[in-house]
């Protein structure tokens, strides 16, 4: 044990970093979720459990707002993951074509979120907005929609624009686990006789399983803290309808001036994450396999 | 303990500590001496949401600065939203701005119940405005905040579209559906509608004659009045009239602020549902279109009580503790000025709540009209508890996705009592 005494020095600065900026922030929000401060107030009152009592029991703009959340994040996880999957699948040789086309998918994600925004609100407008101007060019005008205006569609518009930023970013997990899988197993596969689906199967999918739960874990943080560009797009808007929990506490805590209460999401939000997170993992370690 | 490791330590401890006292680092301004008038540089933050402005607040300070030439003034602008949260946090620091802004209603008395401002009352400079523009910046009988602009919450229409339909701005319920009528009649769509900010502004004339009296809104947040009352309902209805009848252009609730501006701008339509804040911009996109203010009348003509809506705000005030509040209260007196307020306006294009300002565009002129009109408070503004004010705004919109009036009405009043408890 005495040997690593000399090393402290170097786990000093990074502990006083976490303890500044993640350690104390979350001990706060805790503190603060027990009480009715407004956020700038000097007063305010220790209200015990009834922030969390409120909104399990009372609250259905929190409801609606995790409701919301879970649709945005299966929408997000489900196709990001798959069209990721698939682009990877294509471009996994190192061609120069392939090259050129995973810098292109990638592209997206570089874009700042509120850029990205932009784009597609004026993608979805409905008198100016391209989508809907395509769709009626192509003689489609029955599938034209109020994307962001339509109550029951407008968390799926979003979604796809995550989907539309984000692909291109996994897409890069996916290829380097499709190039560390030995080319020998491939070889077996072939001489055994196997079709591309029972080497896909048997071979390429079981040994993604390490990338594909990076990618899955990271694709769900990612849609549950979705924040600047719903905030852009609609604000949660319309009544609610694309309201998630990351722009639920923002509206509290900076809208509403319940930093109380903002806080109790807060916690509350880390504790439903955590446990996704953690359900995930377990589920896609269970499929995890090991060829020798 | 070696000399390595005690040199690796050192290092540590020198970059800990000088990471600890950059964070600590004050900001008290280095006292240096003015260079002609021998005193002390004193530099004031005023803080804004305003971007579209900076231009003309540098011009207005490159001014102050010639008659003191001692006080630096440095502008932070942040976007409204982000301008917002930001403010609240930096108010609660020692190291917040020394004037600032913010918005009448929910968010002024959030922070005056917070102690966050100077009082301003008896200040020589309140005497340039009128009085009641001067309303919406005080609490418990003193003045915390100065609304400058003046803003009328009723939509902007276009006056050689109504000229080629032959319409002119109806003074009733009947008169405005016949005005619509006639529009689309002639192939114009009467009113262009965004959900961004379309609801809060076009309620606000919609229900300044069907309220029971001035301060229903606010009777509703302290609970004497529900939304399901006979006036709200109404009001809903009407708007329901408006687009049932397709006064409205297709698929209101997508449309975004920028959007229902652009086509305003192109002429697809013959009023835009915001507010006079939007002349100049308007111009600036079709330097041809020629702009006018209307409001619709909900009630017969001999029913109306008022012509329509009025908005003092981009309050401004001083930070309480700053330590700079002569400097800070210098900088507004000059500010108010009528020959700097008409400087700020005519480069703004921003009505201002200054008398004795000479206003230059027929867009001014034109807003100018309406001081003379009976003009109510903005309702919307007079509700301090902003999920009150939300809920309001989203019945509105449930209405224009489809929701009965009686059913928005009743979830509507179910948040407020919700809210209020």
């Amino acid at each position: 044990m005495k040997k690593y005494w000399g090393l402290l020095p170097f786990i000093i600065p990074g502990v006083i970093l976490y303890t500044i900026f993640f350690a104390i922030p979350l001990v706060s929000s805790l503190a603060l979720s027990f009480t009715d401060w407004n956020g700038i107030s000097p007063d305010y009152n220790f209200v015990g459990l009834s922030n969390y009592v409120e909104m399990i029991t009372d609250d259905p703009i929190f409801h609606q707002t995790f409701g919301n959340n879970l649709k945005y994040m299966f929408f997000v996880v489900i196709f990001q993951t798959l069209f990721a999957l698939i682009f990877a699948m294509f471009l996994a040789k190192n061609s120069k074509l392939n090259v050129f086309y995973r810098a292109l998918f990638f592209f997206p994600t570089v874009i700042a979120s509120v850029s990205v925004a932009f784009i597609w609100i004026f993608v979805y407008d409905p008198s100016i907005g391209s989508l809907n101007t395509i769709l009626k060019l192509f003689g489609l005008d029955f599938l034209k929609q109020s994307w962001l205006g339509d109550k029951n569609i407008a968390i799926y518009s979003l979604a796809i624009t995550q989907v539309w930023m984000h692909t291109g970013q996994v897409m890069i997990i996916f290829i380097a686990g499709l190039q560390s899988i030995p080319k020998s197993l491939y070889e077996v596969a072939r001489i055994e006789g196997a079709s591309r689906w029972q080497t896909f199967r048997n071979v390429t999918w079981p040994l993604l399983a390490p990338a594909a739960t990076i990618v899955v874990a990271y694709t769900t943080l990612q849609s549950f803290k979705a924040f600047d560009l719903i905030l852009a797009m609609t604000d949660g808007g319309p009544s609610y309808a694309t309201e998630i929990l990351s722009l639920f506490i923002y509206h509290e805590a900076f809208r509403n001036f319940k930093f109380g209460y903002a806080a109790a999401s807060a916690v509350i939000f880390l504790i439903i994450v955590s446990l996704i997170t953690i359900i995930q993992f377990r589920i896609l370690n269970a499929n995890k396999v090991t060829y020798n | 303990m070696n000399f390595k490791k005690l040199s690796v330590l050192a290092i540590v401890v020198l970059l800990v500590g000088a990471f600890v006292v950059g964070c600590g680092g004050g900001n008290d301004e280095p006292a240096d001496q003015g260079a002609d008038s021998g005193e002390k540089q004193v530099t004031i933050r005023f803080a804004h949401w305003r971007g579209e402005d900076k231009e003309a607040f540098e011009k207005v300070i490159a001014k102050f600065n010639e008659e003191y030439p001692n006080i630096k003034v440095q502008q932070d602008i942040s976007g409204s939203e982000q301008y917002r949260a930001k403010i609240q946090a930096e108010l609660q620091s020692d190291a917040g701005p020394d004037v600032f802004t913010t918005f009448p209603g929910a968010h002024f008395a959030t922070l005056q119940e917070a102690g966050v401002y100077a009082d301003l009352s008896g200040a020589e400079f309140l005497d340039r405005f009128s009085p009641h523009l001067l309303l919406a910046g005080q609490a418990d009988g003193k003045q915390y905040a100065v609304p400058y602009q003046l803003v009328f919450n009723i939509p902007v229409y276009n006056k050689g579209l109504f000229e080629k339909a032959g319409v002119e701005p109806a003074d009733s319920w009947e008169g405005f559906l016949e005005m619509c009528q006639t529009l689309k009649d002639n192939g114009i769509t009467p009113i262009i509608f965004d959900s961004e900010i379309g609801p809060g502004q076009f309620m606000n004339p919609m229900l300044m004659n069907n309220m029971p009296t001035d301060d229903a809104l606010t009777r509703v947040e302290k609970g004497e009045l529900k939304l399901t009352d006979d006036w709200f309902v109404k009001t809903l209805a009407q708007f329901k009239e408006l687009k049932d009848k397709g006064f409205m252009q297709d698929d209101v609730l997508g449309t975004r602020k920028a959007g229902a501006a652009a086509l305003f701008a192109q002429e697809q339509g013959a009023m835009l549902a915001q507010g006079s804040y939007m002349m100049a911009s308007n111009k600036q996109q079709n330097p041809d279109i020629k702009q006018g203010l209307l409001a619709p009348i909900t009630v017969p003509a001999d029913q109306a009580k008022y012509e329509g809506i009025h908005t003092s705000t981009f309050m401004i005030g001083i930070n309480a503790k700053s330590e700079k509040q002569e400097a800070a209260k210098k900088f507004m007196e000059f500010l108010f000025r009528p020959e700097i307020s008409a400087m700020y306006a005519n480069v703004t294009g921003q009505m201002l709540t200054v008398n004795g300002v000479e206003y230059e565009s027929p867009e001014l002129n034109e807003q100018a009209k309406w001081l003379e009109k009976k003009t109510l408070f903005q309702p919307r503004y007079t509700l301090t508890v902003q999920e009150v004010e939300d809920a309001i705004v989203n019945s509105i919109k449930d209405v224009l996705g489809g929701m009965s009036p009686e059913e928005a009405a009743a979830k509507a009043q179910e948040e407020v009592e919700r809210s209020i408890k």
